[in-house]
C-alpha cells in the first residue's frame, strides 16, 4: 500500500506538469485550430530565462519566475506576430509545419547561445518532507501539484467569466462572426498566447525545481507528453487537458513501478489510442459535426 | 585522354604502394564530440591527445618527421562518425584515434578492422568493441572490468544487499551491469532490485521508490554524470539513502549538479588518479594546465594522451605507417604511460590497474583505493 501510495504521487507530480503544459496547447487549439509544436521549446525558454535571472542577475527565486514569465510571454506573442498570423487565413497544414519550424529554430537558437551542455538549475528550498507513516510528500511535489489545480481553476475562471475569456470563446466559435460584433481578434489571439506562455514559464520552473537540469532540447519530451495529454482529454476542453495529463502521470508512474520501465510509454500510447477509438475527440470532447 | 588516364593509372598505383616515413608527415586522425552533450568527454580526450603530440613534435617528432594530428568532429552521432572515418582513410591516414562513445567506437571499429587501419579508442569502453577484432584497440579498461571492480569494492567494503538502476537502452549500462551482477554472484552478494529506465530518461522517481523499499547497502548506477546529476536529487526526494556505486561516466557528474553535497555518497571506478605523486602524472598535469590554461578534470584527458602515445610509440618501433606492420608492433607492444604500463591482452584491451574515486561536499574527487585486474 505505501508503494502503491509513493508511486501514486511520483505520478500525481509529473502529471501535474504535463497537465501545466497541456493547458497551453489546448488554449491556443481551442482559440485558433492551431497546434502550436512550439509550446514545448516555451518552456525551455522559460527555464534558461529563469536561470538566467538567479544566476546572471542574482534575483531571488520568486522574482526569476517573473522575469521568466514576462520573457516567456514576450517571446510567445512575437512567435504569434511573426510566425502564424501571416498564416492565420491559409490551410491548416501550413501553420503546423511553421510550428514545428518555430520549435526548432527556438530549439537550435539556445544550443548556439547557451550551448548544448546541461546547466544544473539551482534551487534551494529546504522545507522537510511531509511524512505520513511511511509515505513521504516532498515540498516540490505538494508545490506543482497545488499551483497547477489552482492555475487550472484561474484558467477556466478567465475563459468563463472574463471579459477577455468572453472574446476568446466568441472567436473560437466564429473568427469572422466576432470581428463583425467589434471584438479585436488580433489582440484575442495574442491574450490567448500571452496567457499560454505565462502558464508554459510556470511549468518550466516547477519542471526544473522537480529535475534540475537545464538544456536546449529539455523542451520537446514534456512538450509532446503534454500534447498527447491534451488530445487524451480532449483537444480545446480545459479540464480535459487537467484530467489528461494526470491520467498520464499515473499511467506512466504505475507501470514503471509495477510492470516495467520498458514499457510505461507503450501504455500511456495504448491509452491513448484505446480511447480516441472508443471516444474520437477525447475524454471530455463533445462530438461535433464538421461543417463541409 | 589514353595518357591521361595512363598518368591516373601510375598515381593510383603509387598512392596503393606502403608510405614509408620518407613523407613530411605522419598523419593521425581524431574522432569525436566536440558539440552535443557528448563534447565534455570529447574535449579533454582531444587536449590530452594534442598535448602528447606536441611534445612529440617538439621533441622532432618520430625519428624526425613531424606527426599531423587531425581531430574532427562527430558530435556523438554513428553517422556523422562513419563519415569522418571514411573522410581519413581516404586521406591515407596512418591511424585513427577515438570514437569517443561506445556507440560511434562500434561502428568505426567495424569499418577500421574491414580496411585494415589500426584504431585506438582512448574512452570506448565497452567489450565488443575490440573484441575479435585485429586492428582495434583501446587505452582505457573495459565496461566489464569495472563492473567487476565496483562489485569487488562493494563485497570489501562491507555492502551485502545491493540494488541495480540501469539504462536498457544503453550499452555502456548493459556491459556494466552484466559483469557487475556476475562477480556479484561471485562474491556473494544479494542482489535486493533491479530496475531499469532508459539512459535519457528524466524522470526516475518511480524506479528509485521501488530500490527504497528494497533497502539496499548500496546502489549500482552505470550512468553518465548528466543523469546522475538528476538521479541523486530524485533519490534523496523519494528518501533513499545509500551509498551510489558509479562507473567512469560518472566522473563528471560535478559540473552538472546544482546540490554537490549529495555527492559525498558517491564512489566511482576510473582510469586515473589527478592526485597521484607519481612523476609521469605530475609532468602530465603541469604540461595540460600549462597548454590549456585549467586542469584536467577528467581521467579521460589521460587515456586520450595514453591512445596518442601508444599510437606514435608503434609508428616509431615500425619505422613505416603501413597499417600491417603498425599493427604487428601494437599488438606486443609495452609502454608505459600516464594511467601505467600499457600493453595488449588476447582482446586488444589493455592490462592495468583502475582507481576507485569519491566526492567531498564540495565536489572535489579524491583517491579511495587501487583494485589491480
Amino acid at each position: 500500500m505505501t508503494l502503491f501510495l509513493n508511486q501514486l504521487i511520483n505520478g500525481l507530480q509529473i502529471g501535474s506538469i504535463y497537465a501545466l503544459i497541456a493547458l497551453g496547447y489546448t488554449m491556443v487549439y481551442g482559440i485558433v485550430k492551431l497546434i502550436n509544436f512550439a509550446h514545448g521549446d516555451i518552456i525551455m525558454v522559460g527555464a534558461y530565462a529563469a536561470l538566467l535571472a538567479m544566476t546572471g542577475l542574482g534575483v531571488p527565486f520568486y522574482i526569476a519566475i517573473v522575469i521568466s514569465m514576462i520573457v516567456c510571454v514576450v517571446v510567445g506573442v512575437v512567435i504569434e506576430r511573426v510566425a502564424y498570423k501571416p498564416l492565420r487565413s491559409s490551410p491548416r497544414i501550413s501553420s503546423l509545419i511553421t510550428a514545428i519550424g518555430v520549435s526548432l529554430f527556438l530549439q537550435n537558437l539556445a544550443q548556439t547561445i547557451f550551448s548544448a551542455t546541461p546547466k544544473p538549475f539551482d534551487v534551494k528550498i529546504s522545507v522537510a518532507p511531509i511524512v505520513i507513516g511511511d509515505v513521504s510528500i516532498n515540498f516540490t511535489t505538494l508545490i506543482t501539484i497545488v499551483v497547477s489545480l489552482l492555475l487550472m481553476a484561474l484558467l477556466q475562471f478567465i475563459v468563463k467569466s472574463t471579459r477577455t475569456g468572453k472574446a476568446m470563446r466568441a472567436v473560437s466559435e466564429d473568427m469572422g462572426a466576432a470581428q463583425l460584433m467589434g471584438i479585436n481578434v488580433n489582440n484575442t489571439i495574442s491574450a490567448t498566447f500571452a496567457i499560454g506562455c505565462a502558464l508554459a514559464a510556470i511549468g518550466a520552473v516547477l519542471y526544473c525545481m522537480a529535475y534540475p537540469q537545464v538544456k536546449p532540447t529539455m523542451g520537446s519530451l514534456p512538450g509532446l507528453k503534454a500534447f498527447i495529454a491534451a488530445v487524451l482529454g480532449g483537444i480545446g476542453i480545459i479540464p480535459g487537458a487537467m484530467l489528461g495529463g494526470l491520467i498520464m502521470g499515473v499511467a506512466e508512474s504505475m507501470t514503471k513501478g509495477y510492470i516495467s520501465s520498458q514499457l510505461a510509454d507503450a501504455v500511456v500510447y495504448g491509452i491513448l489510442i484505446f480511447v480516441l477509438l472508443v471516444k474520437p475527440a477525447g475524454l471530455l470532447g463533445k462530438k461535433t459535426s464538421e461543417k463541409v | 585522354m589514353k595518357k591521361i588516364a595512363l598518368v591516373l593509372a601510375m598515381i593510383m598505383a603509387l598512392s596503393l604502394c606502403a608510405p614509408a616515413l620518407a613523407e613530411d608527415t605522419i598523419k593521425i586522425g581524431g574522432i569525436g564530440p566536440l558539440t552535443g552533450g557528448a563534447a565534455m568527454y570529447g574535449i579533454p580526450i582531444r587536449n590530452g591527445a594534442e598535448l602528447y603530440i606536441d611534445q612529440l613534435n617538439a621533441a622532432g617528432g618520430i625519428n624526425g618527421v613531424k606527426v599531423e594530428f587531425v581531430w574532427e568532429d562527430d558530435a556523438g552521432k554513428n553517422e556523422q562518425a562513419q563519415k569522418l572515418y571514411y573522410d581519413f582513410y581516404d586521406d591515407g591516414y596512418a591511424a585513427i584515434l577515438g570514437p569517443v562513445l561506445t556507440d560511434q567506437c562500434n561502428v568505426v571499429g567495424m569499418l577500421a578492422d574491414e580496411d585494415g587501419i589500426p584504431m585506438v579508442t582512448p574512452s570506448g569502453t565497452a567489450f565488443d568493441i575490440t573484441a575479435g577484432k585485429t586492428y582495434v584497440y583501446r587505452s582505457c579498461f573495459i565496461d566489464e572490468f569495472q563492473g567487476y571492480v565496483m562489485a569487488n569494492y562493494a563485497a570489501e567494503t562491507g555492502y551485502k544487499n545491493v540494488a541495480i538502476l540501469y539504462g536498457a537502452d544503453s550499452a555502456y549500462s548493459m556491459g556494466l551491469v552484466a559483469a557487475f551482477e556476475a562477480q556479484a554472484k561471485v562474491k556473494g552478494l544479494t542482489i535486493v532490485a533491479k530496475e531499469a529506465a532508459n539512459f535519457t530518461d528524466i524522470d526516475f522517481k518511480s524506479q528509485l521508490t521501488n530500490i527504497k523499499n528494497a533497502k539496499p547497502d548500496a546502489v549500482f548506477l552505470p550512468y553518465y554524470g548528466d543523469a546522475m546529476a538528476l538521479i541523486l536529487p530524485q533519490a534523496k526526494e523519494v528518501g533513499l539513502e545509500t551509498i551510489y556505486l558509479g562507473a567512469d561516466g560518472t566522473a563528471n557528474v560535478v559540473e552538472n549538479i546544482a546540490d554537490k553535497s549529495l555527492l559525498t555518497s558517491v564512489v566511482y571506478s576510473d582510469h586515473f588518479a589527478f592526485d597521484s605523486d607519481d612523476e609521469a602524472v605530475v609532468n602530465f598535469v603541469t604540461g595540460y594546465t600549462a597548454k590549456y590554461g585549467e586542469k584536467p578534470e577528467i581521467s579521460f584527458a589521460a587515456t586520450g594522451y595514453d591512445a596518442a602515445l601508444v599510437i606514435c610509440e608503434a609508428i616509431k618501433a615500425a619505422g613505416t605507417t603501413d597499417h600491417d606492420a603498425v599493427n604487428e608492433v601494437l599488438k606486443n607492444i609495452s609502454v608505459e604511460g600516464v594511467s601505467g604500463v600499457i600493453s595488449f591482452d588476447e582482446n586488444n584491451n589493455p592490462v592495468k590497474s583502475a582507481f576507485v574515486m569519491g566526492f567531498d561536499a564540495e565536489g572535489n574527487k579524491h583517491f579511495v583505493t587501487r583494485v589491480d585486474p
